[in-house]
């Protein structure tokens, strides 16, 4: 079929913002837009640039944003990305070119790739012995290690759009083969680095990233577990270790949350500066009717007990 | 200029174990890869890799099944020494961090596979080679390699008979740069490029075969390229050969199941034959006319519904995305396509090219390890053990011979030369139209059946084509982010492979495994038990023979 | 019709005011709401599954005796409980363990039968968005609002929003439309509140908050409705500090679902507790009574 492929074009230096460049081709609708792509670069203009390479969405290379949808180019056929007749191609939102499609990798995938350090490290030093682990823990493994590095769901991070500078689900996915790698023999010291500032921690779960990873990976549960781990090693930042803590707390004394007591214990008790922050909010909210703060007027409710006991329980079991 | 010990071409299972391997043993390595290792093809492989670990299987018995694939034209020395190193490199796989499916005791689990005697095939999955490529990359970054991550190597620099490094082409400047070292490993892997439909990566380009042969290095068994059975009609995309296990049956355009008319073996289904005689029977079809607009049809239509979402989830993914048929009511129109090079650049067990300082492995490279056609599950492999030994060869010359520059006149030819591109008048080809007449000819001459004939006539098609070649401009060379330098090489690597392979084909007088011609129907071990042998000469690639060398496994 | 109702913690500790609109617009509807007392908070998914997994699987047991669906008014309360349900129906094992570790001491098991819906489904998919309208008698004219619906209630859409039930992302647009409303649709608004991360990373969660109600104000609206009193707590409680962050004015309204309802039913702003916002309502009671006059 004859479409009109709308290519962005930037090149940097050149002051402006980049703009699509309009090019007709002539391709079979069961085409992808990769091959699109590939046709105009061969025959029209050997300038264009952009990414991609195994053709059938594993390599993760060509991810785009294809008639106002990101997605991959090359397991995107012409027929399905054309909207009479027109195919619009242009960079996803959250990430930055440094020409045409050619995404600053380094900055927003492969520097925060490896800044999780993404490897494990074994103590087995036996050239003829591997390590002897269950099917259902590799399985799990493989499961997050079938990441194609794709990044959308960076791309379609709650936390990313504020702030750029997260570690991101894509680079925590990685963290958790890691960490859950029962071969690695650094747990505690990975924890403490994925809890450093623009962490783990920063991850609102908002399940956005499991939303957008078409592989199933399923992010937002990998940094959950991150998480509970981090916490059960004592390895959480200290306001985030309180609140999870005190949240706990609350819930098996009373059977519900009290927010009161965890803003203050979220804060540490001991810390005044980030107590008084709290002050203004709940003078405020006070005035307006709603509970106030001191937490030892909270009321307890019925089936308190039952709870506080599933609660000792677990503790128990742990 | 920038100086390595040793400097790796290529980011795939070859390359990256190469680099490891050499910076383990102590030299400073750099790594150059023209598409960012962790987007490499090698990423495709899905079965896995062989190795005789289990306690009731040998190596020996490794080695005879890769020999009697590779139709007794593999050098038994060297199949013997890779299927011994098969089982510590796959245990070092694992210590580096490959989540190798295990057995009920949870040690790594054997699966069967195509042509193998026994279940040797150690797999991730079904993504061994994602998975591998992975835990490589994350060594090379634990390691501190220094990267050139969409570096395009444009040729070897040699003087002085030595090879001391390469120019490339650095997509992010716009620049041709020259890296010095004292050894080079050429793992630029494979050729699908050159053919219309194949398996491959975009970027399968043969550009290693392309620089050492305009480098002088001897190439081996060129006109060995193996075929994929069942690949989506004009995609090239493999329909996994899982699908047949499962059931799926092959018919013509009549509706016929053909495959009963070519097994041998009565007891199983006929679908169920190796790789290799699938291949030639639907290729018989669809040249004697029985199939449909050069294709025969997977039938899945019998099987049931909630088994094919189970056990097909991928393929039906893949044929609803590409085909936009539904396996469970559509037939699937298939084709063989160009799957991998058996042959390559012509190097000994150590990955040692005859150039002093230049090394090579995986599919760039041909070690004789697999004759004329590789067992399924030894792919992999090759590149994981010839890998590993090409990285430790040129780590330990380059601690003998010690440093060294290249001149730096080698780096200004080529600037030259690309900046002549830009002046060119220019002709009304175009990179893509020559590729895609390029692509015409070695399909009909290349593929699953050829004859002297038509392979004498693509030779002189791709004479003419490489005439052209050197008449297209390339209007703007350079400036950051231009690809169309590497594109224009690209184009002239495939143009220097198809010469050679076709050359070697025509040469090749019997049918031998991957090579199958119709004029020449048999094999010939008494003139043929010879491996191709070309080097560049003035006229154009010049063919010779070598023996195979047999140690324990006499042809049959 | 009859729920077994799970008002959750907020709406009557850091919400006061949503759970009395709840009660009251429930009333008004003719749904009877039988409230669950001795059960525990969902855990909000801050509470690691180990724990809250039991803990809710008691709460359904009880639900399960009773033999009603559960509703709730929180999009997390839903969110966690829809999960730990899933685990609990979809791994019988696992339930069973939970029976006999947790449960049986206190004579309760529960089998996965319990069904658990929002508030908000329930008007569109057990009442009819078509029968709440005839209850209209001031429907919102003149009203432009902003819906933003809480993570939870749309993902993992496996579990919200599963085949057969794909109006539940438009759900509370077609809410606002019934009652007589404009809506304003934002690019944020099946996005993150930031409330999770106000306690890790503070400069995040008001940019957030910002973002979502700057949005919405750029666009004309003059509110903004969640069914989650979570994202209530965030967008109204730290609607200032998101300002002050963002050096911006913002005042933007926020309504609690039942509130909003409840307005369209003929209920006043202060009986719906309009003046315990943070931010002022001000602003559309005039509005409103501008229409109503
Ligand atoms: C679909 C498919 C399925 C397969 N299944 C199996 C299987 O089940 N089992 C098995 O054993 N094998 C299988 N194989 C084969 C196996 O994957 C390959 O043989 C092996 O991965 C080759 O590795 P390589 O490193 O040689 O090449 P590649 O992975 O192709 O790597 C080549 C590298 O070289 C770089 N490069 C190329 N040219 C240049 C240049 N000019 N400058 C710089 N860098 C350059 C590229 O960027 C790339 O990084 C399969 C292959 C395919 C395509
Ligand atoms: S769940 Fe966390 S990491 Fe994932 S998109 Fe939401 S904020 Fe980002
Ligand atoms: S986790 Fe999923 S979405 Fe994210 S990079 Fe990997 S494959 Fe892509
Ligand atoms: S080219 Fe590899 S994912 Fe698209």
């Amino acid at each position: 079929m004859e479409i009109t492929l709308k290519f962005y074009r930037f090149s940097p230096g050149n002051g402006s913002k980049g703009d699509f460049q309009e090019y007709p081709v002539e391709i079979d609708e069961s085409a992808t837009v990769l091959d699109a792509l590939m046709q105009v670069k061969e025959d029209q203009d050997s300038t264009i640039a952009f990414r991609g390479s195994c053709r059938t969405g594993f390599c993760g290379d060509c991810t785009m944003r294809i008639s106002r949808r990101n997605r991959m180019a090359c397991s995107t056929t012409v027929g399905a990305a054309q909207n009479e007749g027109t195919i619009t191609v242009e960079p996803v939102r959250l990430i930055t070119t440094t020409k045409d499609m050619m995404y600053d990798l380094d900055t927003w995938v492969y520097d925060k790739y490896k800044a999780v350090e993404p490897w494990i490290e074994t103590d087995q030093k036996s050239p003829d012995k591997e390590h002897v682990v269950s099917n259902k823990v590799v399985q799990d493994l493989r499961k997050v290690m079938s990441c194609t590095m794709c990044w959308l769901c960076d791309e379609g991070c709650s936390t990313m759009v504020v702030d750029r500078k997260f570690v991101g689900p894509l680079a925590l996915t990685k963290a958790y083969r890691s960490v859950f790698d029962p071969r690695d023999n650094r747990t505690e010291a990975r924890l403490k680095n994925l809890s450093e500032k623009n962490g783990m921690w920063d991850c609102c779960h908002c399940y956005e990233a499991s939303e957008h990873c078409p592989k199933g990976i399923d992010p937002t549960e990998r940094i959950f577990a991150l998480r509970n781990k981090a916490i059960k090693a004592n390895a959480g930042i200290p306001t985030v270790r309180n609140h999870y803590r005190s949240f706990a707390k609350s819930v098996k004394s009373h059977g519900w949350l009290d927010e009161a007591r965890l803003a203050i214990e979220t804060e540490g008790l001991t810390n005044i500066k980030g107590q008084l922050k709290q002050v203004p909010l709940a003078i405020k909210a006070f005035r307006k009717g709603k509970r106030p703060l001191p937490y030892f007027l909270h009321e307890k409710r019925e089936g308190r007990d039952r709870i506080k006991r599933i609660f000792e329980k677990w503790e128990e079991n742990e | 200029m920038p100086y390595h010990d040793v400097i790796v071409i290529g980011g795939g299972l070859a390359g990256m174990r190469a680099a490891i391997a050499a910076k383990a043993a102590g030299v400073d390595v750099g790594l150059v890869s023209k598409i960012h290792p962790l987007r490499s093809q090698s990423s495709g492989s899905h079965s896995g890799i062989n190795a005789a670990i289990k306690s009731d299987d040998s190596w020996q018995s490794h080695a005879e099944d890769t020999i009697k694939a590779g139709a007794y034209l593999a050098d038994q020395d060297v199949v013997e020494a890779m299927c011994q190193d098969a089982l510590r490199d796959v245990v070092l796989l694992e210590h580096m961090g490959v989540p190798f499916s295990r057995d009920g005791d949870g040690l790594i689990d054997v699966m069967p596979f195509g042509g193998s005697s026994q279940p040797r095939t150690c797999y991730v999955g079904d993504s061994a080679g994602h998975i591998v490529l992975q835990v490589l990359y994350e060594n090379i970054v634990r390691m501190g390699i220094a990267t050139y991550d969409e570096w395009t190597a444009t040729s070897l620099m040699i003087a002085d008979g030595a090879c001391c490094g390469v120019t490339a082409y650095d997509l992010a400047s716009g620049k041709l740069e020259a890296l010095s070292a004292r050894s080079t490993v050429l793992a630029t892997g494979g050729i699908g490029r050159l053919f219309a439909t194949s398996t491959s990566a975009l970027f399968a380009t043969a550009d290693g075969v392309g620089m050492a042969y305009r480098a002088g290095v001897p190439l081996m068994d060129m006109e060995m390229v193996q075929f994929h059975p069942t690949t989506l009609k004009g995609k090239g995309l493999v329909v996994s050969e899982a699908a047949r296990g499962e059931g799926a049956y092959l018919v013509n355009a009549a509706g016929d199941r053909f495959m009963s008319n070519y097994s041998t073996d009565g007891d199983r289904a006929p679908e169920l034959e190796a790789r290799e005689l699938c291949t030639q029977a639907i290729d018989t079809e669809i040249q004697e006319g029985r199939g449909d607009d050069g294709c025969v049809f997977l039938d899945f239509r019998h099987l049931d519904n909630d088994r094919i979402d189970d056990r097909l989830p991928e393929t039906r993914f893949l044929v609803k995305t590409y085909l936009g048929l539904d396996i469970t009511k559509d037939l699937v129109p298939v084709q063989p396509a160009a799957h991998r090079p058996v042959g390559g650049i012509q190097v000994d067990a150590q990955g040692a090219t005859g150039v002093a300082g230049l090394y090579a492995a995986g599919e760039a490279a041909c070690s004789g390890a697999h004759g004329a056609g590789r067992l399924a599950g030894n792919s992999m492999l090759d590149s994981i053990v010839f890998g590993r030994r090409a990285g430790e060869a040129a780590a330990s010359n380059s601690r003998a011979a010690g440093k060294t520059e290249a001149p730096a006149n080698l780096l200004a030819e080529q600037v030259e030369q690309a900046q002549g591109l830009s002046t060119r008048d220019g002709s009304s080809d175009s990179i893509g139209s020559l590729r895609r007449q390029l692509n015409q000819t070695l399909q009909s001459s290349m593929g699953v059946r050829r004859d002297g004939a038509s392979l004498e006539q693509a030779v002189s098609a791709i004479q003419d084509l490489k005439e052209r070649y050197q008449h297209i401009a390339v209007p703007t060379i350079g400036g950051p982010y231009n690809p169309s330098l590497p594109a224009y090489l690209e184009l002239g690597n495939m143009l220097d492979a198809a010469h050679i392979m076709l050359t070697c084909a025509a040469a090749r007088q019997e049918s031998r495994g991957a090579h199958q011609r119709g004029d020449k129907p048999d094999r010939d071990d008494a003139d043929w038990l010879q491996h191709t042998v070309a080097v560049s000469i003035p006229e154009g690639p010049q063919v010779s023979t070598k023996p195979v060398t047999i140690t324990q496994w006499q042809p049959s | 019709m009859a729920y077994a109702f799970f008002p959750g913690c907020v709406s009557k500790g850091g919400c006061p005011e949503l759970y009395p609109a709840a009660k009251i617009v429930a009333d008004k509807l003719n749904i009877e709401l039988v409230e669950l007392r001795d059960v525990g908070c969902s855990g909000a998914g801050v509470l690691s599954q180990e724990v809250s997994d039991p803990v809710n699987a008691r709460t359904l047991a009880k639900v399960e005796k009773m033999g009603m669906t559960m509703m709730t008014i929180c999009s997390t309360c839903q969110g966690t409980f829809t999960q730990a349900n899933h685990r609990l129906q979809s791994d019988p094992e696992y339930r069973d363990r939970i029976n006999q570790e947790y449960l049986a001491s206190e004579g309760l098991r529960y089998d996965g039968t319990v069904d658990i819906k929002h508030f908000l489904w329930i008007l569109d998919e057990e009442y009819g968005l078509d029968n709440l309208k005839d209850l209209v008698v001031h429907p919102l004219e003149g009203l432009k609002v902003a819906p933003f619906y809480g993570c939870y209630l749309r993902r993992p859409p496996e579990l919200m929003v599963p085949k057969g039930f794909e109006g539940r992302k438009t759900v509370l647009e077609k809410t606002i439309e019934t009652l007589g409303g404009e809506v304003v649709n934002t690019s944020g608004k099946g996005k993150c509140c930031g409330f999770p991360i106000l306690s890790s990373s503070e400069d995040n969660s008001l940019a957030m908050c910002g973002d979502h109600t700057l949005e919405a104000k750029d666009k004309g609206a003059n509110c903004m409705v969640t069914p989650c009193p979570l994202c209530h707590l965030e967008l109204d409680g730290k609607q200032e500090d998101a300002a002050r962050h963002k050096k911006q004015d913002i005042d933007l309204p926020i309504l609690h679902l039942p509130q909003m309802v409840g307005l369209a039913l003929g209920f006043s702003p202060r009986d719906m507790g309009l003046h315990k916002h943070l931010v002022s309502t001000e602003e559309i009671v005039n509005i409103l009574e501008g229409v109503r006059a």
